[in-house]
């Protein structure tokens, strides 16, 4: 524990020998295609699966006519049909599946599937859905009465909808089972929530529909919602074939949930020296046609809708609202992001209405332990932010304008040679929830087996926790060998042979995951130690094997009206410096440095929190300066990575990290969820620094040339 | 993607007598853009003519000209000596062009046939198309438009030439030869783009089954000054909002010859000429230069997405310019 372990799966990633659940094959395997809408919202006056059947080659046509069991599923509610019923909401909705010999196949017989469509009005903009209250979820949060300040500062901002743009398009090889069941390989995030959505609309037993997670290429919230896990299920059961479904990159854009875009209007009030009197919010965020994981988002957005600050006085309402645009749901900081840019803003302009220096307006008003957040949930863990933020104004300043052209706006492009380039500067501070919230039980669940092999002991460690590419795999190792100190240990396949681990999300695998490890090998060493003989030969008697299910502490759900209670587990902070140089001129930007501070609580393998925070603070950076599913209509204008522009490395710069250890007491080992927070803070300092550097008000992210070139 | 025959070329007439007799017959070279646009469906041609094993490659060089062959990669064309040394902005515009996987498959004379990006030309379930379809209308004019041209533009047509290497060919007056079934031509470059007018669909003036077999570039004067500029969302392997292509022989405190051409701007690769006069005969200074960019745009062609192109097309020639003057020398 606490060494920079590497993972296993690092290497074979990087030559290309890793096997991605696109990689699955089972020979005599058919594959499957998905017919979708073209339409944000029509009626479905008929669908002729007919010239697709008689294409050869192709073995099945189902609709939702032959969903075997429910129709409907859904994380939260289960409103999504499994395929259309007689209308679609959302352009790339599911409304027919083909299994064929060939995928090209299957690919035409899905276009020859004829269906027609009645068009009719497609609610696309979410304030027009808000005033007609097509609402997934509207959450206040009301303490204190005193509105007026004699510091007051207004501001609306608007942020794009992200898309997790995972490398690893959605796919899975579903085999037939002699029981009349079925396996299913598949990447997601969450086994045992797949299962529990797939085997009702089957009409089968939980037992008979078994999960094992196939390779996964990145996920950051966009495998929690299912994709085509009951489709390819419906296809090896009417076939009794194996069938195997890849989406491309166009179709994964139409195949996941995306990050809520937001729409925000805030008030804050601060006495002359800049402490918060009180802070007003409206966070409006479009969750699209299906609920998905909305109301959790939504709930995020508004606990979290003043940031790690203190003030007695909050008046906040987030919505979430239903329209015809793609569904939103997961996506790494889960509502708290949208807000954190907002709030960040006017930090900032708090902090220039009352003479202040960025940094010193967050210092006057950050939260620390015993501090009441908006909620009334006391923070009752260490949260030194003012610390923190001293540790970042503290980190030395990279060199003043660079003079090394690779270094400047426009990187290798060379577009500018110094002339008409500014420095900026801007900070960021993020507060995050770990683990789920709301009195959701997401325990976890860990089998532990110690046995002979070769005549030395092993460690198998099981659990159905999804590898992601966070590096959950070696923290369990590292786990079982410090607890048991057997150096021999091996980590299953995750699959549903074993209680639920809960969702590879909420940055919450390490703690609760590894808290259900921790456990059962407490478990397996009790009994070693109670025997009182060497463990080899204990283990002559054959092996030894614990099972124990871990549980964070109890939350509680926020008060429908005033969202009080204490609905977070653990809270997470992160704080970032941005250094950008902008080409004003023709609105480049260059981020020269991202330096953080986060509180982990405990480091379990530095070089994995490193890639942690390395990753999220570029998530960031892509929502701050070029990431967004562009919408118009309800229909996706750029589902390509042609089109759709995540950082590449010339636009990532190099970090100063300073990690923090300050144990959570309530936590495994002290640790603090480390993978969300960087995401969250990175966005509104590179925003802040861009500001700085050019003077303008920059409202929306992504922020584009022409934004600051032509503003 | 609809099935198609695919016919490997054994020699140059043969692979010409075979596409000019069906008019359903294609090359193929790199097929970098090529098989992206029939994966859409976007082209769906009947037969492809591979000419990649044909001996139309390399680079030669002949006094001052710099003969390229169409089978040559951009790879192969950037790494060239006499480009680094004589034509280095070229070498620019090959570097930013594309990744080094597409320079290594992507052939000049494919590039000098790059396809638009406009979206709605590259999915067909926008019926609305005059480059697909003549006749059908332009999505992007009446829709949502960014990365779309303002000059040469039309209410039929907006889409934009994405080549940034044929912008730097364009300001170099490079020559296109051709090989048709009735012999040989050769066309300057700035006749070889024809301007969408009211039949955006012909985008050349290549016959069918005239095969692009050459380019002829002459090389810039010694000590001339040049750079590539390319204004872009990120920082690497993005197409260009702007871009400049600006080659400077300055004599005696006088600019004595000034190549300017536009990306990003053009439903063609542009060439500034109204700049170059201004420029030729005045001293290379910041608001000469300033002055001469705001003759690079003439009766812009915009919709609401593409207005911004307007200032930043002029910021980026000025810039162009002035990083010429000062640090385009030779290296």
């Amino acid at each position: 524990m606490g060494a920079s372990v590497l993972r296993p799966d690092g290497a074979l990633k990087v030559s290309g020998e890793f096997a991605y659940s696109s990689d699955l094959w089972l020979d005599g395997m058919l594959w499957g295609a998905t017919l979708r809408s073209p339409h944000p919202s029509a009626w479905i006056r008929s669908i002729d699966i007919g010239p697709a059947l008689a294409m050869p080659g192709v073995y099945a046509v189902l609709t939702h006519e032959d969903v075997p069991g429910e129709k409907f599923y859904g994380l939260e509610n289960k409103d999504q049909p499994v395929l259309a019923i007689d209308q679609v909401r959302y352009q790339g909705e599911p409304v027919a599946l083909v299994a064929a010999d060939h995928p090209e196949t299957a690919r035409r017989a899905a276009d020859a599937i004829v269906v027609t469509y009645g068009e009719r009005e497609a609610v696309t903009d979410p304030r027009v859905a808000l005033e007609r209250r097509m609402l997934v979820r509207h959450q206040p949060v009301r303490v204190g009465s005193t509105f007026s300040a004699d510091v007051v500062v207004t501001g609306e901002y608007e942020v794009g909808m992200q898309d997790q743009a995972f490398l690893g398009p959605e796919s899975g090889l579903a085999v037939p089972a002699e029981d009349g069941g079925v396996d299913l390989y598949i990447a997601t995030q969450w086994l045992h929530v797949d299962q529990g959505q797939v085997a009702p609309c089957l009409g089968l037993p939980p037992e008979k529909v078994r999960l094992t997670l196939a390779g996964v290429g990145g996920a950051f919230g966009a495998r929690e919602d299912l994709s085509m896990q009951i489709h390819a299920s419906m296809l090896a059961l009417r076939t009794g074939k194996p069938v195997k479904m890849v989406y491309g990159r166009e179709e994964s854009f139409f195949g996941h949930v995306h990050r809520h875009p937001a729409w925000m209007r805030y008030e804050h009030g601060a006495t002359l020296d800049g402490r918060l009197v009180y802070v007003k919010a409206e966070i409006l965020l479009d969750g699209g046609a299906y609920t998905s994981s909305s109301p959790a988002v939504v709930g995020n957005a508004a606990s979290l809708g003043v940031g790690p600050y203190e003030v007695d006085n909050v008046h906040i309402d987030a919505y979430g609202t239903f329209t015809n645009n793609p569904p939103c749901g997961a996506m790494r900081g889960f509502g708290a992001v949208q807000a954190c840019y907002a709030y960040e803003s006017q930090m900032d302009r708090l902090a220039a209405a009352c003479g202040l220096t960025p940094v010193e307006i967050r210092i006057r008003n950050a939260v620390s332990q015993g501090s009441r957040l908006a909620t009334g949930q006391v923070v009752d863990t260490p949260a030194p932010l003012a610390e923190m933020l001293r540790d970042l104004d503290a980190m030395p300043l990279p060199e003043s304008v660079s003079r090394d052209l690779r270094d400047l706006p426009g990187g290798v492009g060379q577009t500018t040679h110094g002339d008409g380039v500014r420095r900026g500067v801007g900070y960021g501070v993020g507060i995050k929830n770990i683990c789920f919230s709301e009195g959701f039980d997401d325990y976890s669940t860990a089998r532990v087996r110690v046995e002979l092999l070769g005549g030395e002991p092993h460690v198998l460690v099981h659990t159905a926790a999804a590898e992601v590419g966070q590096g959950l795999v070696i923290i369990q190792a590292q786990i079982a060998r410090t607890e048991l100190g057997i150096d021999h240990v091996t980590v299953a396949p995750a699959d549903t042979q074993v209680g639920s681990s809960g969702s590879s999300s909420a940055s919450r695998q390490s703690y609760v995951t590894g808290g259900a490890v921790k456990t059962a090998c407490e478990a397996v060493r009790e009994r070693i130690e109670k025997d009182g003989r060497p463990l080899e030969v204990i283990l002559q008697d054959g092996p030894i094997e614990e099972t124990r299910e871990y549980r964070h502490r109890r939350t509680f759900p926020m008060d429908p009206v005033t969202g009080q209670g204490d609905s977070h587990t653990q809270l997470a902070l992160c704080v970032h410096r941005a250094v950008v140089d902008v080409d004003v001129e023709l609105g480049l930007v260059k981020v020269v440095e991202l330096a953080a501070v986060q509180d982990v609580g405990k480091i379990l393998n530095p070089l994995a929190l490193e890639g942690q925070i390395h990753g999220g603070t570029a998530q960031g950076l892509g929502l701050a300066l070029m990431e967004e599913i562009q919408v118009r209509d309800g229909k996706v204008l750029n589902p390509s990575f042609t089109d759709y522009l995540i950082p590449t490395i010339l636009d990532m710069p190099p970090m100063q990290l300073k990690i923090l250890e300050n144990p959570d007491p309530n936590a495994p080992y002290g640790l603090r969820g480390a993978g969300e927070p960087p995401t969250l803070s990175s966005t509104p300092a590179i925003a802040a620094a861009v500001r700085n550097a050019t003077g303008l008000p920059l409202s929306r992210v992504p922020i584009r040339p022409q934004d600051i070139a032509l503003a | 993607m609809r099935e198609f025959e695919y016919v490997r070329a054994g020699e140059v007439g043969q692979a010409v007598a075979m596409v000019t007799a069906d008019p359903e017959t294609s090359y193929l070279a790199g097929g970098t853009t090529q098989l992206d646009l029939m994966k859409d469906g976007v082209l769906a041609p009947d037969r492809l003519v591979d000419i990649t094993r044909l001996p139309l490659g390399g680079v030669t060089r002949d006094g001052d000209v710099l003969r390229v062959g169409a089978l040559a990669s951009m790879e192969e064309l950037a790494a060239d000596p006499t480009v680094a040394e004589r034509l280095p902005f070229l070498r620019e515009a090959l570097l930013m062009g594309a990744s080094p996987q597409l320079r290594n498959m992507a052939t000049i004379g494919g590039n000098l046939l790059q396809r638009t990006r406009c979206r709605y030309f590259r999915d067909p379930a926008v019926s609305a198309c005059n480059k697909r379809r003549r006749g059908t209308g332009c999505a992007a004019v009446q829709e949502v438009a960014r990365m779309h041209a303002i000059l040469g533009a039309s209410e039929h047509c907006i889409a934009l030439h994405p080549s940034d290497m044929a912008v730097a060919l364009v300001a170099l007056d490079a020559v296109v030869h051709l090989l048709g079934a009735g012999g040989s031509r050769s066309v300057p470059i700035r006749e070889f783009y024809l301007l969408p007018g009211d039949t955006p669909d012909v985008e050349n003036v290549l016959r069918h089954g005239e095969l692009i077999t050459a380019v002829e570039v002459p090389l810039l004067p010694p000590g001339a000054r040049s750079t590539y500029l390319k204004v872009r969302d990120r920082a690497s392997y993005e197409f260009a909002l702007t871009s400049a292509a600006v080659a400077l022989r300055i004599d005696g405190g006088v600019i004595g010859e000034a190549r300017v051409a536009m990306g990003g701007v053009g439903t063609v690769p542009w060439r500034a000429t109204t700049t170059e006069q201004m420029l030729e005969g005045s001293p290379p200074s910041p608001e000469v230069f300033a002055a001469a960019a705001e003759l690079a745009i003439t009766d812009p062609y915009v919709v609401p997405g593409t207005a911004f192109k307007v200032e930043l097309a002029k910021r980026t020639v000025a810039r162009a310019l002035r990083t010429a003057a000062t640090q385009g020398g030779p290296r």
